[in-house]
This record gives structure tokens, sequence and C-alpha cells, in this order.
């Protein structure tokens, strides 16, 4: 699975450079994110795996760099214009709304692709009931492929922490991502538990989906086509999964620690 | 629930509505008249806090917009009511927009707190434009509201006008609730960051939100002016903002009909107390802490869950 | 404008900013040590003076004994709203409009109770110095005013030194910074809170003693001087008690001169539309440290 050079990557990262207080925590970070890849993002704690992914996500604005996706440059626009545009992260403790149900959750994975406004709601327009139909029948059809179809009607705060992050998933899916951000989507999960995220994570690839992971679970990122090592706030390392195995920086990295 | 048994309890509470001013005396409908319009105004409130979790004491400022606009449109330039209801709705929304869009950018404690500054400014340029707003000798004579040449000027007729409004958009709240911006709206209190993450504007939606809060606050006000026929500063202070706030937390903010719960408790009550002298106001904050402490949902919310607690047996 | 008028209004000014300092530290120093905004910190005020007031007039007490009593009442109330309100409230999960909601609740108590039990009138509290004047140049001060200012500064240097030397001042600042630590180190974290309340109200009545003699005790004082104690407390920076004074004195300095540039009717128009922008500004203060936006 080798990206073709001539096309340009659906996400470029480049020389971004960030930090808080004298700490610098990114340093001229730089890589790209071609489209339809898995792409993994690892590194030993405190690395700058959290900032870089909140600057791409939207959270934070960088000091110096920028981001570009699709062809724009990102760098300074808020969280949800770049979800509209396609860029969707999940969190690495999962958010998802507690007091509205599982099945209210995945409904508004489709917000982005609608358009009523407040008074056509009010007055219940066309528009607005269709618009309620649709979201109630994708819904109901990703609650099923996610498994979630006994506590669709449970409030997400009650559903116990490892079906939220299937939730928060799957709530993420809904919104037909173009670059789909995982944050430690593994933490809390046992084995057969991550084995089935690998799967669903090829799946949604196979789909067309744009995947960037992150994660300190070798198992996890095994999944992934291409992999950065960020150590100290740079990339000291990327290729495939098996090139970086065998890199000494990061056998370095990882065991210096 | 059947259809049919639907139809009956609904046909039901209708005539008993229907009936109840004919029933009542004077002094009963009349209150029953503010019960409307402070359910018009507190629902203002009461989704801002139940929707969007902010706690806004400007209303006060937007109803007397509404009250001034009215008798100034009507008493200085003698157009026909609507013409002053809307401006003063324009003008409500226009201002909730340009001062909205910075202060809602703060949260919690300081935007409440801005609300709060928003609501003495009101106070304080309606009694220093006494130009406009006539000061505390205020402004008389303002017309009754008579389309078509049928006047709404006693307290049963203006029953059958405000409520109606009232219910009408308390429909509309419920519609917006069930839509995919009150999912929005609901989502958002939950968690920004997902809702962000998701493409929910949030800072947008408050706004309208906001806007939509004056709006009604303005239509109640300049109804009231229509109402009472006289209109002096006392009816804008702070602690008109203070009874909004109030009976939207009693009524309850999660529920719909809430406001209308505590726009009855709050002009009911004071006549019942008024034996005991000026104690109603610390009635009121005592049941608003009672309120906050043990009863979050309000008399509403809590009528709600022990009403789905009987049916779930 | 005349040098003189300038003068005087400096002098009015630098009065008024150190009641609003005073009370912008209460409510700091609640901020801090609870992370709760006290929306009735003016109300503290208002108990005191109204005490100090009903003590002298009915009563007959002197004036040293009333004064200490209502400085007392207030610390009592802020005991008692910790422990029968807010505690509850913590235990049955409070959001932080609820806590908001419930001090905005005391607030209105308050004030209502003080409107039922002793009506609308304004009692006036004897100054310190009596009518006194302090003549400079060609403005003067009450001799009162200066020992208004002279308290705030010591009450000031006294709690920086309370909770930088003393074992239940550093106490109450653990509990503030570090719970579950403090816990661990067998600090009464619960109770510590509640002292911080108790502080806050100790203050705040203070403010009231100091400010009943300038402007006398009526029964709505309470939120323009919680919103003018609030504007003191975010120029200062929030979590920092001690800037609220400095951030106090900012206030009243730009309220006099508002009052001499436009006109008196407007004074509490301009000081609101300060706090706003303060706000949204510089929600950290004049000192920019770093804090949550909104607190």
């Amino acid at each position: 699975m080798t990206t073709a050079q001539t096309t340009k990557p659906l996400l470029q990262v480049a020389k971004i450079s960030h930090s808080f207080g004298g700490l610098h925590v990114l340093r001229g970070v730089d890589f790209g994110v071609s489209a339809g890849s898995i792409t993994g993002l690892i590194g030993p704690n405190g690395a700058g795996k959290s900032t870089l992914f909140n600057i791409i996500s939207g959270f934070l604005t960088p000091q110096h760099g920028s981001v570009q996706f699709d062809g724009r440059d990102i760098t300074r626009d808020p969280v949800q214009t770049r979800a509209r545009a396609g860029l969707v992260r999940t969190f690495q403790t999962p958010k998802v709304f507690a007091k509205l149900s599982v099945r209210e959750n995945l409904m508004l994975g489709c917000y982005r692709h609608l358009s009523s406004g407040v008074g056509g709601n009010m007055l219940r327009s066309r528009r607005s009931r269709l618009e309620i139909e649709q979201m109630q029948a994708q819904a109901a059809e990703t609650g099923e492929r996610f498994g979630l179809g006994d506590v669709m009607e449970r409030p997400a705060g009650q559903v116990p922490a490892g079906r939220q992050r299937i939730v928060e998933l799957a709530r993420g899916c809904v919104t037909a991502p173009r670059l789909l951000m995982l944050d430690e989507p593994s933490s809390g999960l046992n084995t057969t538990e991550i084995e089935q995220l690998r799967e669903l994570l090829r799946q949604l690839n196979s789909e067309g989906i744009t995947i960037v992971l992150v994660s300190h679970d070798m198992r996890l990122v095994d999944v992934a086509s291409r992999v950065h090592v960020l150590c100290f706030g740079s990339i000291i390392a990327s290729g495939a999964m098996e090139q970086i195995k065998r890199d000494e920086r990061v056998r370095e990295a990882y065991l210096g620690i | 629930m059947s259809p049919v048994r639907h139809a009956i309890v609904w046909g039901l509470a209708f005539a008993l509505w229907a009936a109840l001013p004919f029933a009542a005396t004077r002094h009963v409908v009349d209150l029953l008249v503010f019960a409307g319009l402070y359910t018009i105004a507190g629902l203002g409130v009461a989704f801002l806090l139940g929707q969007c979790g902010i706690v806004s004491l400007a209303q006060s400022v937007f109803y007397g917009i509404g009250a001034y606009c009215a008798a100034w449109f009507c008493v200085q330039k003698g157009l026909p009511s609507p013409v002053g209801m809307a401006a003063g709705i324009v003008l409500s929304t226009s201002i909730a927009a340009l001062v909205g869009w910075p202060i809602l950018r703060l949260s919690g404690y300081f935007l409440a707190l801005a609300t709060l500054a928003l609501g003495i400014i009101g106070q304080v340029l309606f009694l220093e434009w006494d130009g406009i707003t006539g000061g505390t000798l205020g402004i008389g004579g303002i017309p009754r509201i008579a389309p078509f040449g049928f006047a709404f000027d006693t307290p049963l007729r203006f029953y059958f006008l405000v409520w109606p409004i009232a219910l009408l958009l308390l429909a509309l709240h419920h519609n917006l609730l069930h839509s995919r911006n009150g999912l929005a709206l609901r989502a958002m209190r939950d968690s920004p960051e997902a809702a962000a993450v998701l493409g929910v504007d949030i800072h947008r939606l408050k706004v309208q939100m906001f806007v939509l809060s004056a709006a009604l606050g303005s239509l109640a006000g300049g109804l009231f002016a229509h109402y009472v026929t006289f209109v002096s500063v006392d009816s804008f202070a702070i602690d008109r903002s203070i009874s909004f706030l109030l009976l939207a937390v009693l009524g309850g903010v999660y529920t719909v009909w809430g406001p209308a719960l505590g726009a009855l408790f709050i002009t009911i009550l004071p006549q019942w107390l008024s034996r005991l002298g000026d104690i109603h106001a610390f009635v009121f904050a005592a049941a608003l802490i009672a309120a906050v402490i043990l009863l979050p949902e309000g008399f509403g919310g809590a009528i709600r869950n022990w009403w789905r607690a009987r049916a779930a047996k | 404008m005349s040098v003189s008028l300038l003068l005087q209004s400096v002098l009015s000014g630098l009065t008024n900013g150190f009641v609003y300092g005073l009370v912008g530290l209460g409510l700091a120093a609640i901020f801090r040590g609870t992370r709760i905004i006290n929306a009735m910190q003016g109300d503290f005020a208002l108990l005191g003076g109204i005490t100090a007031a009903l003590l002298l007039e009915r009563l007959g007490w002197p004036m040293a004994l009333a004064f200490a009593c209502a400085v007392a009442v207030g610390g009592i109330a802020g005991w008692l709203m910790e422990l029968l309100l807010i505690r509850p409230l913590r235990r049955r999960g409070g959001s932080e409009d609820s806590y908001l909601l419930l001090t905005l609740g005391v607030a209105f108590a308050v004030s209502a109770f003080v409107l039922y039990a002793v009506g609308r009138d304004s009692h006036s509290l004897p100054g310190l110095g009596g009518e006194g004047i302090v003549v400079i140049g060609d403005a003067s001060i009450r001799t009162h005013a200066v020992w208004l200012i002279a308290i705030s500064l010591a009450t000031m240097a006294g709690l920086r030194l309370f909770f930088a030397k003393t074992a239940l001042g550093l106490s109450m600042l653990a509990a503030a910074l570090d719970a579950e630590g403090a816990l661990t180190t067998g600090i009464n974290v619960p109770l510590m809170r509640t002292l911080t309340f108790a502080l806050g109200g100790l203050v705040g009545g203070l403010a009231g003693i100091l400010v009943g003699p300038l402007v006398t005790v009526y029964f709505d004082m309470g939120l323009l001087l919680t919103l003018k104690g609030f504007a003191a407390a975010i120029l200062g920076g929030l979590a920092n008690p001690m800037g609220a004074i400095a951030g106090g004195v900012t206030l009243g300095l730009l309220e006099s001169l508002a009052i001499v540039t436009v006109s008196s009717g407007y004074k509490d128009v301009i000081a609101m539309v300060i706090l706003i922008v303060i706000m949204i500004v510089m929600p950290n203060g004049l000192l920019g440290r770093r804090l949550r936006k909104g607190g």
C-alpha cells in the first residue's frame, strides 16, 4: 500500500512548533497523510502526541507552522469548521453526550450534513421532519452495525466505559468523515475488543475513510500502513511498521525512557 | 394511552382552560393574564438555562424595550399596536445579537454576571433616558390592542389573547427541542467539545437562542404595555429579571410547560401571602434556594418524573 | 477640569475603590478556596451594615462593640451558608450554574429579608473619627475614609500573613490548591471550605461597616456591590485575592473619572460596562495570569 507520490496528501502538517510556558512540546513536526491510508502516530509519553492531535483537530492553534486539509489551510479554523470539512476526531476519554440516549448520540452524527435552521425547526417545516427521519434511520443502521442495538435507548452516560468508546466511534462514523482521527482508541479495551477494533478500522478504511491513529498499543498500530514516531516533539522515524520496529533510534527512545 | 383517550384528555383540558376565566373573579383573571405574560418572558429565560446552560438576568431589559416601544410608537406616533410590538422585537433582537456576540463567548459565572450587569445597565438607562421612557412618571394612555374594532380591554378578553400566544410559543419550543438543532443544544450542554467535533457551531447557536429569548421578552413586554396601558421604570428593574429567572427554575427548565407552571406560581402566591405583609420576595428567594438544592428539575420536572415512574409500573 | 476637582475625584475614587477591593477580596478568597463565585458577597456587607445599624440605633450599643458584632455576623452568615446550603448541594452534585443560582438565591433572600424586617429606609452608620475631615490641598475626605483605606490595607496584609505563615491559613490554602493531597495529610478539607466562606463573610461584613457611613445601608445595596467587587476581583486576577484590592482601586478611580467627565447618573452604567469589557478583554486580570476562561 504505497502512496502515489504525485497526489497531494489529504492532510499535510508542516513545521509545527509549539511550546507551553518555556517548554518546547513540538519542534518542527512535518508529515503528510495520504487519502485512503491508515497512519499511526506513536511515541513515548510526553512526546507531544496529544498536543499535535489538538493542533490538527483545532483545539489548539500552533505557534508556528501550518496544517493543510484537502488543499486548504486550516491552521486557524475553529473546530466545527474542520468538522464540516470532514475532519473528525475522538477523544482519549470518550466524550459522549451523557444525558442523551445512545440513539440521540448517533443521530447527532448527521448534524454536519443537514441544514435546517432554528426557525424551520420551531415550525416543524418539511425539511425539519425529513431530517429527523434521516437521523433516526442513520442512527438505527449504525447502531446495528456497531452492536449497540441493546443500549440504544439508554442514556449514554450510563453505558459502561468500553462501550462508550464504541458509541463515540460509531457517532464519528455516522458523520461520514473524510479523515477520522482516533486518540488512544484502545485504552480500556481487552485483547478481544482490540482485535475487533482492528477489524473495524480495516473495514472503515476499505470504505474510503482515511484514518489517523494515536496509540501506544503496538497491536493496534499494526493495522497502519505508515507510522510516524514522535519523540520529544519531533518525528524521529517514519515508515512501515516493520521498518520502525527495527529502527535503532526508536528502540532507544522507547527503552531509554 | 389510546388516541381516543388522548383526545378526551386534551379536550377536557381545553374546556377547562376556556371556562376558567368565566368562573373566576375579575381579580383572579387579571392574575392569570399576568401569568400568561410571565410565561412568555419566562420561556425565554427557561430555554436559555435548560438547553444552553445560560443563566440570564437580562430579560427585564428586553421586556422593558418591548413595553416602551409599544408605548412610544402608539402614544407618541399614533401608530397601530403591531407596529410598536414589531419595533420592540426588532430593537430587542438587534441589541441581543450585538451584545450577545461578544459576551456569549464567556461561560458560566462570567456570562451570568455579564447578563446581570446588562440588567442593571438597562435599569439605569430606562431611568436616565426619561425623554423617551418618561422616567418614574412613566408613559400612560397606551391604547388597547383592537384589531378590526374588537378591543382587548378587559382581563377576560386579554386572557384569550395572551394564553393562546403563550401556548403556541410553548408548542414551538417543543418542536425545537425535538429537532436537529434542539438535539444539538442539549448535546452542547453535555460536552461542548464533542458537539464542536460534529460540526455544531456552538457560539452561533447560543447567540441565536439569546436573540430568540430577547424576542420573547420583548413580545411579553409589548403585550404587557397594551394590557396595563401605563408603564414606568419600576416594572423593568432587576427584580423583574429575578422573577423571570425564578419562575423558570421553579417551574422546571427541562419540561416544555415548566414556564407556565412557574408563572402561575409566582403570580398566585403573593396573593396568598399578602396577609403577612411584604414577605413574598423572601418566600420566592427561599423557594429558589430549595428548588436548586432539592428539586433541580423544578416542579415541572418532578411532576414529569413522578408521572413516568407511575407509567413504568 | 480644575485640579481641585480632579483631586477630590481621585480621593473619592480611592475610597470607593478600597471598598470594592475589600468585597473583591472576599469574593476571590472564596473562589480560590471553593471555586464558587459567591454572588451574594455584597450581601455580607448588607448584613454587617444593617446589624451595626440596628445594634446602634435600637439597642444603643457602643460603636466598637456593634461594629465587632457586625463583622462577626458576616462571618457566621458565611459559615452557616456553606454548612447548610452549599454542602447539601455539593452532595447532590451541583453544576456550576446551580451554585450560581444558589448564591443568587441567597442574595435575594438576604435582601428580601432585610426589606421585610427593616423596611426600605436607609440607615446611616457613624464613621470612624466621627464627622472629622482630612484636608489635602483643595480637596478633603472624611477621616473615616482614611480609616477605611488603612483598615483595608491592614486586612490585605493580615490575610497575606495568615495564608503564608499560620498553620490554619496554610491548611486552607493547601485544601484549596489540592483537595485530595490535603486530605491525605490529615487536613479536614470540608472544614477548610466552611472556614473559607466564613472568612469571606467576615471580610464582607467588614466592608459593610466601612462603607455604611459613606453611602448608608439599604436593603438592595448588595447586588451592585457584588458586581463591582467581582470586577475588582477579576482585574486583580481571580485566583489572587490580594490583587482584588488593586483591582478595586483601579475600578474606583475609573468610576470617579467617569462621574466628572460624563454624569453621576451614569456612574453605575459605566462601572457595569467596565465589568463586561474586563471580562471579555482580560479575564485573567491586569497581570494576565493563566486561568480557565469563565472561571
